[in-house]
This record gives structure tokens, sequence and C-alpha cells, in this order.
């Protein structure tokens, strides 16, 4: 379908694309993947759509001393690829590798993902066990949230109108640990009917860290601090994957009752942590 | 599709009951709720505008209440269409004392048709619970609000 008629604004400078968004009326356009269909499909009809594509910087991916700076435009297939993510924080790039199809990954962004914030998108599983930070900028300031702090529910986050996400910030593993994500996808979109993120390190012959993300389960995605707390004690990987639903109301949609969704997800837990302790050494 | 739920507010029952069915509360405690007036006994007229996310939705239609049975529980049923497509619901409400709290209890079934069915079958589970939840947050605002000014 045709969209309705809207105001385009293709800004060549951060200040610029802010200036524009300052009254809070305008959509924010970065890849595209989901606010286009919905345009097309006439759900969403903004009056005004400022695209983020000719602001330059806004895609880089660098290491600071305070850990490695994902810039909002940086593409999923950029971050699958990214060396620098690659070796320090690997399970960004596995999880970015999950995303949708090629076109997808070739287009969305991480910025237009996790402002999107869709409950079954893959970035918040590894965002949440990665306890990353997220960077927003308006015409007046900027601030930086935990991603705890930044999704606030379904489609819901703390950005405010005028605000844009800038920057994603993950740590650098440290060497010898273990990362994994497991989804179960759904065959023709690709979204997460549920994904596990996981990152283990070792330490004298346990467990000495462990970080859970789970997404697609619920309306939003979680840091399963439970799952956590069992495998540091009992090392038992079923034992602690059977609590990731615990006291979490499960969705439940035409691709997956809330019964099958929480099994999946103790299922793609216990895979995600087997994979990662396997590669933790 | 079928939904259920319970939210505890922090109020006794009769109080929760009568908020329920006052107009002017249930207008501004209804997401996007932006008109909701008296057109025949127990019967509303209400336009809301919706906005999750990047989609946005204006919607026309009734609320309407029935079997009531003060303070224990009542019936609310709810239609509405737009542009983006239609939703139809009827859920009964049942009022539990919980200490000095109410446990509002509810069950009904939801019919959501049109584009906004076709393409978000995977989100209506989701955003409905989404909005049930702000519904009752706001409500619960309210309520504290209109509470006797004294006991603690």
């Amino acid at each position: 379908m045709i969209p309705q008629n809207f105001e385009y604004s293709a800004p060549s400078t951060l200040q610029d694309a802010l200036a524009l968004l300052a009254d809070g009326s305008a959509k924010v356009l970065a890849g595209g993947m989901s606010l286009i269909p919905l345009m097309k499909l006439r759900l969403a009809a903004p009056e005004h759509v400022v695209d983020m594509g000719r602001v330059p910087g806004l895609d880089g991916i660098h290491q600071a001393s305070d850990g490695i700076h994902i810039g909002a435009m940086a593409t999923h297939y950029q971050i699958e690829s990214s060396p620098v993510l690659r070796a320090h924080c690997p399970l960004l790039a596995e999880t970015a590798s999950h995303i949708g199809d090629v076109q997808v990954r070739n287009m969305g962004t991480i910025g237009g993902s996790v402002a999107h914030c869709d409950p079954a998108a893959d970035y918040p599983a590894a965002l949440f066990a990665l306890e990353a930070q997220v960077r927003l900028a308006s015409a007046s300031g900027e601030r930086t949230l935990s991603f705890a702090g930044f999704l606030v529910d379904t489609f819901t986050t703390a950005l405010e109108p005028g605000e844009i996400v800038t920057e994603v910030i993950v740590p650098a593993e440290s060497s010898g640990a273990g990362v994994s994500y497991q989804k179960l996808h759904q065959p023709a979109s690709g979204f997460a009917m549920v994904g596990a993120a996981v990152r283990i390190a070792r330490a004298n012959g346990g467990i000495g860290f462990v970080r859970v993300g789970i997404t697609g389960l619920a309306s939003k995605a979680y840091r399963a601090t439970n799952v956590e707390t069992i495998l540091q004690s009992t090392g038992n990987v079923e034992k602690a994957a059977a609590v990731v639903a615990d006291g979490i109301e499960a969705n439940s949609d035409l691709n997956a009752s809330a019964h099958y969704r929480s099994q999946m997800a103790r299922v793609y837990t216990a895979r995600a942590l087997k994979i990662a302790l396997a590669r933790a050494s | 599709m079928k939904l259920s739920g319970n939210y505890t507010v922090p109020i006794g029952r009769e109080l929760a009951y009568h908020l329920m069915q006052d107009p002017a509360v249930l207008a501004r405690a209804m997401p996007g709720c932006n008109h909701l007036a008296l057109v025949a006994p127990d019967e509303y007229e209400m336009r809301m505008k919706m906005v999750i996310s990047s989609i946005q939705g204006l919607f026309a239609g009734k609320v309407r209440i029935a079997d009531r049975n003060p303070p224990a529980s009542f019936r609310l049923i709810v239609e509405g269409s737009g542009k983006v497509g239609f939703m139809k619901g009827d859920g009964l409400l049942t009022f539990a004392t919980l200490y000095t709290s109410t446990d509002i209890h509810y069950e009904g079934e939801v019919q959501v048709g049109g584009m906004i069915a076709g393409v978000g079958q995977r989100l209506l589970d989701t955003t409905s619970r989404y909005l049930i939840k702000k519904f009752f947050e706001k409500l619960t605002a309210e309520a504290t609000a209109q509470m006797p000014q004294a006991a603690d």
C-alpha cells in the first residue's frame, strides 16, 4: 500500500536533526525496517519523518575505557561483522546475526530496534545479559540510561518526545568468558518466539559470573536473575533453566501459547547455558 | 482472544466498584480516551486515540455497563472502530475484598478485526495486557487521589 502523505526531512547534522525533532511531533526514521511497513499499512501515519540516514558519525563502533560504543545507526550486519565486537563482545555480534533476514540486517539498525522496542526483538536479551547502557540526546541535552531503565514495557521506552538514541554501550567481555544466544525463531518473520542470551565466566572450578537475558517470552525482555543465582550456587544447568519462566506472564499468540512459550524458554535457556559453558575456558 | 487476569487496588471494595462506574474516572483511566459521554442509561459514547510505538489509531465507539451487582461484579462491554480496524470486548469484572485492598478480577473475550488484527496478531496479547495494566495503574492513582484525607 501507499503511505499517507508526510513531510520528509533528511538533516545532515545531528544538531539539525535534534532541532527538527524538538517539538516532539516528528517521527525518527532509522533503518525503516519496522516504521516503513507500518506506514505502508497505514497503521502509522506520521505527519513528519526525520531520516537519520544522512547524519554522519552515528554508525561507528569503537572501544573506549568504559566499554564498546555502538552508534545508533550501526546496522545489524555491521554489528554481526564488526571485528571489535566479534573479539570483545561476541554475544552482541552473535545476536545480531540471528535477526530477521539478510535484507533486514543490511538496513535495520540497533538504535531503531531498541527505540521501537518490539517485545520479540533479539537485541534486548543480549543487552540485558550485557547490562548495556543507552545514550540519548535531544535538543536540550544528553543522558545515559541503563538498558533496564530504558526499556519500560512493550513498545514503550524511556525516550521523551524529541529525544533519540545515539549510542548503545556494552562492556568488553573478559577473556575466557563463554557466551551464547539461542532462539526459537518464527519461520516467516524471524522474530524470536523466545530468545535466551547468556554470558558465563568460570572461576576456581565453578561459575564465577553468569548473566541471562530473555526476550520474546513476556511483554518485555528481562534479566533472569533467578536462573543466574541457581546456576551460580548449584552449577546445574537444568535446575537453573527450569525457573526461567517462574513468575512471568508469558505471551500467547497465534505462533505459540503461553504454556508452550514458557516450556521453550526453559529449553532454549538450557541450550544457551550449555553452549556458553562449553565455550567458557 | 480470551483475556483474564487480576489487579489489586489499594482501596476498599465499595470505592473500587464506585470508581469504575464513574465516567469521569473511566475517561481519565482509559489509555488514550479523550471523550466519554453518557448517551443512555449505562451507555457511553467514547473516542480514543491509541498510540503504541509507531502505531496510532483513532477509535470511536461505545462503552456499556450491564448486569450490575454492586459491589461484587458488573459486566463491561466495549465496542470501537477506526481506520485501522475494530474491536469488541465483553468482560466480567468481579471485586473481592483482600484485607484493606480490593482484588479486581477480569475475564472476558476480545475480538479484534481489520488491518490491525491482520498484521498485528502477534502483538495483540501483549498490547492488550499492557493497556489493561495501564488502566488499572491510572485507576489506582485516581483512587489514591480521592481517598479520604486521613487514615494512616
